[in-house]
């Protein structure tokens, strides 16, 4: 360590430039990282929030909720307890009088089943009647109040917001929460049809009915229209910005490696041993990457706090603690790279003929 | 008290018709309290002489015994560690780690080696000896050839070894310097019971040495 920081010492500019190098490498990472998992909140914040096991959709609407459609007939036969509870969904535009357009995702759901039960109100109460909506914060910070009239897609019938809840998103747009006759209003289905699916909470649940399929909520989540593809392109970026960061630490350290060759033959004729030289390279390598984490973390920080509430950014701490330990290993992986030339250097190089 | 024997050596490199002879059954004693000069041209093999003697290259044929220890039984640690705690190099070039100050070259002996060096009076008088004193927090790009080689001679001397290899010590010292040089290497092997061996083409050495050996196509022989 002795060695490894004086040298860094020394030699501001050549160390600075290595350290500047990881902070963008790390602040890539922390920002890519944090888009992902923020937008992976987006398309499931609000399934999360109803902590259920399973869901049960037509088996003919190949996993989406949006294309699944249950009748009464069949809803009937499925024998129904508490800890189930229906859900209609419908994509609509949201629109109030002087305010601008909104994309979201209407939820019918029942006053009397788990789901209305979960659904935690921020401000107002949730909607009791099929003129009533409860909306998620994001409709606020665009402008929308508590008592405001809204249209839902081209209908001239207006809704009540009556309520709002924190963190209440699907597939990336907003949830309104409202009953099952306002669902039925917005798909222009008839009563004979109940829900687009089954939500349950009981992990054992199983319905012998035909036609219907369960799916537990990571399935379900994974066929989220766009979810799957955009995880693994963000898990390939991230990967491969890992696989980088290794790769310029390695570069570098073997460069500095090969130009400190000579001092270091000098030191092993001296009797002092290669363990000392390559503990010196390898600490000296997670101080430049700790540096680098810290300085880019700091940065991600400032961009975050920059960054409007819109940008889907969001973190935790086993994702920063994975992010941070990858860019450890890395370093240390592409530190270990020189340490075979550090291990064969020879003395008698330094000595003349 | 013989303390470094080096017996019947012989180096090769390369193979058959390749093969070239550096060193021919080359057979040297140098005892504590005596300072050895070796005095040859360059590509003399006095220079591989060195290196075999310091246990850095192993010989083709022969042994070197330092302080009863065959070097060719040894492990490579076991001889690293038997150069950093009994033998100082004084090398010719690239001797100084170049972002250490002249102070920080010492702490990293002290690092790597905590007991047995000189202690802080001890050094400061050898520094003062040496004439560099003052420079103990230049870098080694900010002094002279000269000054970087008594430094590099102060740091051989801090390690407090019982042998000393110098390589070509006084080769950037102008007269004066080389009289205090081999004063010093003189004085330390008479006053410290240091065997000194010293490879040299500079035979203004010769005042200090109480032995001299000639080097010549490999082959050794006492001057």
């Amino acid at each position: 360590m002795f060695l490894a920081l004086k040298e860094i010492r020394h030699e501001k500019l050549r160390y600075g430039l290595i350290v500047g190098m990881i902070v963008l490498v790390s602040y890539l990472v922390f920002v890519l990282s944090g888009l992902a998992y923020g937008l992976a909140q987006q398309n499931t914040q609000a399934i999360s929030s109803w902590q259920a096991s399973k869901i049960v959709l037509n088996s003919d609407a190949n996993d989406s909720l949006s294309q699944s459609l249950l009748t009464k007939k069949t809803t009937d036969k499925a024998k129904l307890t508490q800890h189930e509870a229906y859900l209609g969904q419908a994509g609509v535009v949201a629109k109030a009088k002087g305010q601008a357009k909104l994309s979201a995702q209407f939820l019918g759901i029942s006053q009397q089943q788990f789901i209305y039960r979960r659904v935690k109100v921020t401000s107002g109460h949730k909607p009791v009647t099929n003129r009533q909506i409860m909306v998620d914060d994001s409709f606020k910070t665009n402008g929308y109040h508590l008592g405001d009239r809204v249209t839902l897609n081209s209908t001239d019938t207006t809704y009540k917001i009556v309520g709002f809840t924190h963190n209440a998103k699907l597939s990336v747009a907003p949830v309104i929460y409202g009953t099952l006759g306002t669902w039925r209003t917005l798909s222009h289905v008839t009563s004979d049809f109940q829900a687009n699916g089954i939500v349950t909470e009981r992990a054992s649940f199983q319905p012998k009915v035909a036609g219907l399929s369960t799916l537990t909520m990571g399935q379900f989540i994974n066929k989220l229209p766009g979810y799957s593809a955009q995880n693994t392109t963000f898990t390939f970026m991230i990967g491969f910005l890992m696989i980088i960061a290794m790769v310029v630490i390695a570069v570098f350290l073997y460069i500095l490696t090969l130009q400190k060759l000579p001092n270091y033959a000098v030191l092993r004729a001296q009797g002092i041993p290669a363990k000392v030289l390559v503990t010196t390279t390898l600490s000296q390598a997670m101080l430049l990457v700790v540096g680098g984490l810290v300085l880019g973390a700091a940065l991600t920080l400032a961009t975050v706090l920059a960054l409007p509430a819109g940008v889907p950014m969001g973190f935790n701490i086993p994702l920063l603690a994975g992010v941070t330990g990858g860019i450890l290993l890395t370093g240390l992986v592409g530190a270990l790279i020189p340490v075979k030339v550090i291990l064969n250097v020879d003395p008698v190089s330094v000595i003349g003929g | 008290m013989a303390v470094l024997e080096v017996k019947h050596v012989t180096k090769t490199f390369g193979h058959a018709s390749n093969e070239v002879t550096v060193l021919t059954d080359v057979n040297f004693t140098a005892a504590a309290g005596e300072v050895s000069l070796v005095i040859g041209p360059s590509g003399s093999g006095k220079s591989t002489f060195l290196t075999i003697a310091g246990g850095i290259q192993t010989p083709s044929a022969g042994d070197v015994i330092v302080q009863g220890n065959g070097l060719n039984q040894l492990s490579g640690k076991a001889r690293d560690a038997l150069r950093l705690n009994h033998i100082g190099f004084i090398l010719q070039a690239y001797n100084l780690v170049p972002y250490l100050t002249v102070e920080d070259q010492f702490k990293l002996v002290d690092r790597v080696k905590p007991q047995g060096n000189l202690d802080t009076a001890a050094l400061d008088h050898l520094l003062a000896q040496l004439g560099i004193r003052q420079l103990v927090n230049q870098y080694p790009a900010e002094l002279s050839g000269g000054q970087s080689q008594r430094v590099a001679i102060a740091r051989a001397l801090y390690q407090n070894p019982d042998i000393i290899l110098a390589d070509e010590p006084t080769a950037a010292l102008d007269s004066e310097r080389v009289k205090v040089v081999g004063q010093l290497l003189h004085d330390l092997a008479k006053a410290h019971n240091k065997a000194i061996v010293v490879v040299t083409h500079d035979l203004r050495l010769r005042d200090y040495a109480d032995r001299t050996y000639a080097i010549m196509d490999g082959k050794m022989t006492v001057a």
